[in-house]
C-alpha cells in the first residue's frame, strides 16, 4: 500500500480514522507541558497513571523544570477503593506544602482513566479554592480519549485563561491569545499596532503573573491558529472581549482585510495603499530571487510548519516552485483552497503523517528535497530544510520575507536534521 | 502521612506498556498498544533509543471515547487486521493502558480472532499502564516464550540465557555484549539472550540453556516461568565489577549442578551509609560490589540497595530521608535535586529506565567485570 495519495484521488473530507497510529520520532511540536510552563509563577500537578506521567515528567526534566511540575499517579487503589477525589485533594496539598515557594497559579491535569471513573474532580477543586484562596486553581486536561470533542492543545489554550476574570477594558490593549512564539519581528500586525500606540499583550512574551492578569484588561483578543479558537470564543462569551480570528493563509489581499478589521475596531489608522502594495512588491521580489536560487528542487512540507500548509503549497506553486508532497495530519483549509490546489497539482503527494504504513516508508530521496517543518525533513530523509513549527512568529508579509530568508537558507546550508528533529518543543524554555 | 501516589520533586519509572515494547522490539513482531495516544510517543521518545535507527513495528490503536464506552473492539481488531496485511510481522503483540484495563478488554479474546483473521500468532499481554517496566517486559517474555519456544530441545550442558534484557536496564548492544562477556563462565556459552542481538528464531531455542541468568528483575517471571516448565535453575545478579562477576559465575555452575536457583549478590542489611538506588537485582548486586571494595572497608561504607515498587515506584519521602542520611547515593542524576544537605555525595549512574534518554551517552558499562565501583567512590570530595 502506498503512503501517499496523489490529490486527484483524495477527497476533501479526508477519513481521520487512520487506523493504527505511527509516532515519528520528530518531537519540536509542543505538548501541553511546556505550554503550561509559559505562564510565569505556574505551577502543573499532573494527576495520572504512571504510563501516562512518565511522557510529561521527562518533557519536563529535559527542560530543566522539575521544580514547576509535581505528580499524582494514579493506582490500582485509586481505581479499587474509589477514592480518587481524596488522593487528589490530599496529594495537591502536600505539593502545596512542600514546595519551596507558593505558587501563584496551579494547573491540574486530569487524564482519561478520571472520566471514566466519574471522578468528581470539580468539587475538589472548589475545596482547593476555598482552602487556598490566594491560589489560582487551573482544571486542565491530559485525556486524548477525549479528543474527538476537546482536542488536548485547545482544550489546554482556552484553560489557561480561565484564570481572566471580567473585568474593564482598555481601548487601547489588545491581547494575542494562544501565541507561543513573539511576534515582533516577522508580523506587519505587530508593527503596526505598535506603531500606533497599541499595548500588546502576548503570554509569549509574560514574565509576570500579574502582568499575564492584566490580559483581562483587555478589548480586543486576536487569535492566530485555530488551536486558540476555544480560547478566543470562551473569552468572548466571558469576559465580553471583542475576538478577531486572523487568517494564517498565504492570500496577500486577506491580510490586509484581517489587518483592516482589526485597525476600525481599535478606531487606528489602516496600513495605507500603497504601504500594502510596497509590501507586496517584497514578497514578489524576494520569491523571485529565492526561485533564482532553488530552481526546481522539490519542496515538501508539513502541518506542524505553518497553520494553513495546503495554503502555503498552492502560494509557492502559483509561484513555479516544485512543491512535491505534503505530509498532513487532516486538511484545516476550506474546501475552496484545497479544489484550487488539486486543480493546480493533481499529482501532488499527500502523506497522511501518523499513518501505519508511515513506518515504512522509503525515505531516501535520490535528489536534493528541500523540507519546510520537522516531519517533511524527517520523512525524506533531508538535512535541508526549515526548522520551524506552529508558524513560529509569521504574519503577514513580513513573515513571507523571513520565510523566503529561511527556505533560502535551508537550501543553502545543512543542518543535524535527526539531532534536531528529536528535540522536544522547538524552542521552548520555562519561565 | 506518607503517600506513595504524589511526587513532588522527582520522576517516575518507565511504564509496563515500555517494558513490553522494549523487549520484543528486536524480534520481527508487531506491537500494538491499546490506547487514545501519548504512551507510544513516550516509549519512542523516552524509552527506546533504537527508534530513529530502526523500523520494528509499534503502533497505538489511538482509542477513543465512544469505542471505550460501547466496548466496541471491532475497530481495533479491522485495524490491526489491516495493517498487519500489509506489513506482515511474524508476530502481532497486543498490550494496553489503563482504559482497557478499567473496561475490562478482553486481550486474550481479542488476540484470537485477530489471529483468525491474520493467520499471524497473536500474544495478548494485558498490561495496565498502572505498573513499572518490570512487569511489562516479564509479563511479554513469558508470554512470547510459552507461545514459541520449542519446548522439546534438549539441554545443552554449559550453555546459559539471560532473560529480561533490554535497553532499558542495559542501554545498548555494546552493553549487553559486556554483560555476556562477564556472566558466562569459562568453557560455558550463552544459547540466548532475551531480548537483545538475538534473533527471532535463536530465541524459539531459549529452552537449551542449562541456567537462566536473571540481570534484572524484569527477568524473574520468565525465569519463574521456565523454571516450572522444565526446571530450569537461574540465578540473580549482575555482574558489577570483578567480585560480582565472579560469584555469578560460581552460582551459574553451582545451579547447573545442583539445579536451585541463587542470589549472586549478598544478603544486605537496610541500614548502610551508602544508598544504591536502582532496579532492584541491580541495586543489591551494585551494593554487594560496593561493599566488597577496599575502599569500603577502609572508609567503613556500608551499602543498603533501594528499589521502586512495581506498582508504586518509590515513595517520595522515604526517598528523600533515606537519600539525606546517606553518606553517599549512587543513583540517577535526576536524584540531585532532592539532596537537602552537604555531607550527602552523589555517584551518578544513570538509568535509562528512571531519567530516559537524558543520560543515555553517560551510562557506563556497568555490567561489566571491568567495572570499577571503587574509582566512582574516590572521585569523591
Amino acid at each position: 500500500m502506498n503512503e501517499y495519495q496523489l490529490i486527484k484521488d483524495v477527497n476533501y473530507e479526508y477519513d481521520a480514522d487512520i487506523g493504527l497510529a505511527y509516532s515519528s520520532p520528530c518531537r519540536g511540536i509542543w505538548n501541553i507541558v511546556h505550554i503550561g510552563t509559559q505562564v510565569p509563577g505556574c505551577h502543573q500537578i499532573y494527576v495520572c497513571p504512571t504510563s501516562c506521567l512518565r511522557g510529561v515528567v521527562l518533557t519536563t526534566a529535559e527542560m530543566h523544570a522539575m521544580d514547576r511540575l509535581s505528580t499524582i499517579t494514579v493506582g490500582e487503589d485509586n481505581i479499587l477503593e474509589g477514592n480518587m477525589e481524596e488522593t487528589l485533594h490530599d496529594g495537591v496539598a502536600t505539593i502545596i506544602k512542600k514546595l519551596p515557594e507558593r505558587p501563584k497559579m496551579i494547573m491540574i491535569f486530569i487524564s482519561c482513566i478520571h472520566h471514566f471513573l466519574a471522578a468528581n474532580y470539580q468539587r475538589v477543586y472548589r475545596i482547593l479554592r476555598k482552602e487556598y484562596p490566594d491560589i489560582d486553581f487551573v482544571d486542565a486536561y491530559m485525556d486524548p480519549i477525549m479528543r474527538r470533542k476537546t482536542p488536548v492543545v485547545p482544550s489546554l489554550t482556552r484553560q489557561i485563561y480561565r484564570v481572566l476574570q471580567p473585568a474593564n477594558h482598555f481601548a487601547k490593549q489588545v491581547n494575542y491569545i494562544g501565541n507561543w512564539f513573539s511576534t515582533e519581528d516577522y508580523s506587519d500586525l505587530t508593527k503596526h499596532l505598535q506603531t500606533n500606540g497599541i499595548d500588546i499583550r502576548d503570554l509569549s512574551l509574560e514574565t509576570d503573573y500579574n502582568h499575564f492578569k492584566q490580559m483581562q484588561n483587555s478589548s480586543l483578543n486576536i487569535t492566530f491558529h485555530k488551536y486558540a479558537s476555544f480560547a478566543g470564543k470562551d473569552l468572548e462569551i466571558r469576559l465580553r472581549q471583542k475576538w478577531i480570528k486572523v487568517h494564517m493563509g498565504f492570500d496577500y489581499t486577506v491580510f490586509a482585510e484581517d489587518m483592516n478589521h482589526i485597525c476600525e475596531f481599535l478606531k487606528i489608522p489602516t496600513i495605507s495603499q500603497k504601504e500594502i502594495e510596497k509590501r507586496i512588491n517584497a514578497c514578489e521580489s524576494s520569491l523571485k530571487e529565492l526561485k533564482k536560487i532553488i530552481g526546481n528542487v522539490p519542496i515538501s512540507l508539513d502541518y506542524t510548519a505553518v497553520d494553513e500548509p495546503l495554503n502555503l503549497a498552492y502560494y509557492l506553486l502559483k509561484h513555479d516552485f516544485n512543491v512535491e508532497s505534503i505530509f498532513i495530519e487532516v486538511f484545516t483549509e476550506e474546501e475552496k483552497v484545497f479544489n484550487d490546489l488539486r486543480a493546480l497539482k493533481p499529482d501532488l503527494k499527500i502523506y497522511s503523517t501518523d499513518n501505519w504504513n508511515m513506518r515504512a516508508m522509503n525515505r531516501e530521496h535520490e535528489e536534493k528535497v528541500l523540507a519546510i517543518g520537522q516531519k517533511a525533513a524527517y520523512y525524506n530523509d533531508t538535512n535541508n530544510f526549515v526548522d520551524i513549527i506552529w508558524s513560529a512568529g509569521m504574519y503577514g508579509y513580513l513573515g513571507i520575507l523571513h520565510l523566503c530568508d529561511l527556505m533560502k537558507d535551508a537550501y543553502l546550508h545543512e543542518k543535524d536534521m535527526k539531532n534536531l528533529v528529536q528535540q522536544k518543543g522547538w524552542r521552548c524554555y520555562a519561565k | 502521612m506518607s503517600d506513595w501516589h504524589t511526587h513532588v520533586f522527582t520522576s517516575t519509572y518507565a511504564a509496563d506498556v515500555s517494558g513490553v515494547c522494549s523487549v520484543l522490539y528486536e524480534l520481527g513482531g508487531m506491537t500494538v498498544l491499546h490506547d487514545p495516544s501519548g504512551c507510544n510517543s513516550t516509549y519512542t521518545t523516552h524509552d527506546e533509543p533504537r527508534w530513529y535507527d530502526t523500523k520494528s513495528l509499534m503502533f497505538v490503536t489511538g482509542l477513543d471515547e465512544m469505542a471505550a464506552v460501547m466496548g466496541d473492539d471491532s475497530i481495533v481488531i479491522k485495524d490491526v487486521v489491516k495493517a498487519a496485511a500489509d506489513l506482515k510481522p511474524c508476530f502481532i503483540t497486543l498490550c494496553g493502558a489503563s482504559i482497557p484495563h478499567i473496561i475490562g478488554f478482553d486481550y486474550r479474546g481479542v488476540a484470537r480472532i485477530i489471529e483468525e483473521k491474520t493467520k499471524i500468532p497473536v500474544l495478548p499481554v494485558s498490561t495496565d499502564g498502572l505498573k513499572s517496566y518490570i512487569s511489562g517486559v516479564g509479563l511479554a517474555s513469558r508470554e512470547w516464550i510459552c507461545r514459541f519456544a520449542d519446548t522439546e530441545i534438549s539441554i545443552r550442558a554449559h550453555s546459559l540465557n539471560l532473560l529480561g534484557v533490554t535497553p532499558i536496564d542495559f542501554t545498548d548492544q555494546a552493553h549487553v555484549e559486556e554483560l555476556k562477556k562477564s556472566v558466562t563462565p569459562e568453557g560455558y556459552t550463552v544459547n540466548a539472550c532475551f531480548a537483545m542481538g538475538d534473533s527471532f528464531e535463536k530465541e524459539i531455542g531459549i529452552y537449551a540453556g542449562a541456567v537462566n541468568v536473571v540481570p534484572t528483575s524484569a527477568g524473574r517471571i520468565p525465569a519463574r516461568f521456565m523454571q516450572s516448565t522444565r526446571n530450569i535453575p537461574y540465578v540473580e545478579g549482575v555482574p558489577i565489577g570483578s567480585y560480582m562477576s565472579e560469584k555469578i559465575q560460581k552460582a551459574i555452575q553451582n545451579s547447573e549442578v545442583d539445579g536451585k536457583n541463587r542470589k549472586a549478590y549478598d544478603k544486605l542489611d537496610m541500614d548502610g551509609n551508602v544508598l544504591v538506588i536502582g532496579e532492584e537485582i541491580y541495586a543489591c548486586s551494585m551494593a554487594t560490589a560496593v561493599n566488597h571494595t577496599a575502599y569500603a572497608e577502609k572508609n567503613n561504607l556500608k551499602a543498603t540497595p533501594f528499589w521502586p515498587d512495581v506498582n508504586e515506584g518509590l515513595n517520595e519521602d522515604e526517598l528523600i530521608q533515606r537519600i539525606n542520611s546517606a553518606k553517599i547515593v549512587i543513583g540517577d542524576p535526576l536524584f540531585h535535586s532532592i539532596i537537602h544537605n552537604k555531607f550527602t555525595y552523589m555517584v551518578d549512574l544513570p538509568h535509562e529506565g528512571y531519567s530516559g534518554r537524558i543520560y543515555h551517552k553517560n551510562v557506563p558499562f556497568f555490567a561489566s567485570s571491568n567495572f570499577d565501583i571503587e574509582e566512582r567512590l574516590r572521585e569523591r570530595k
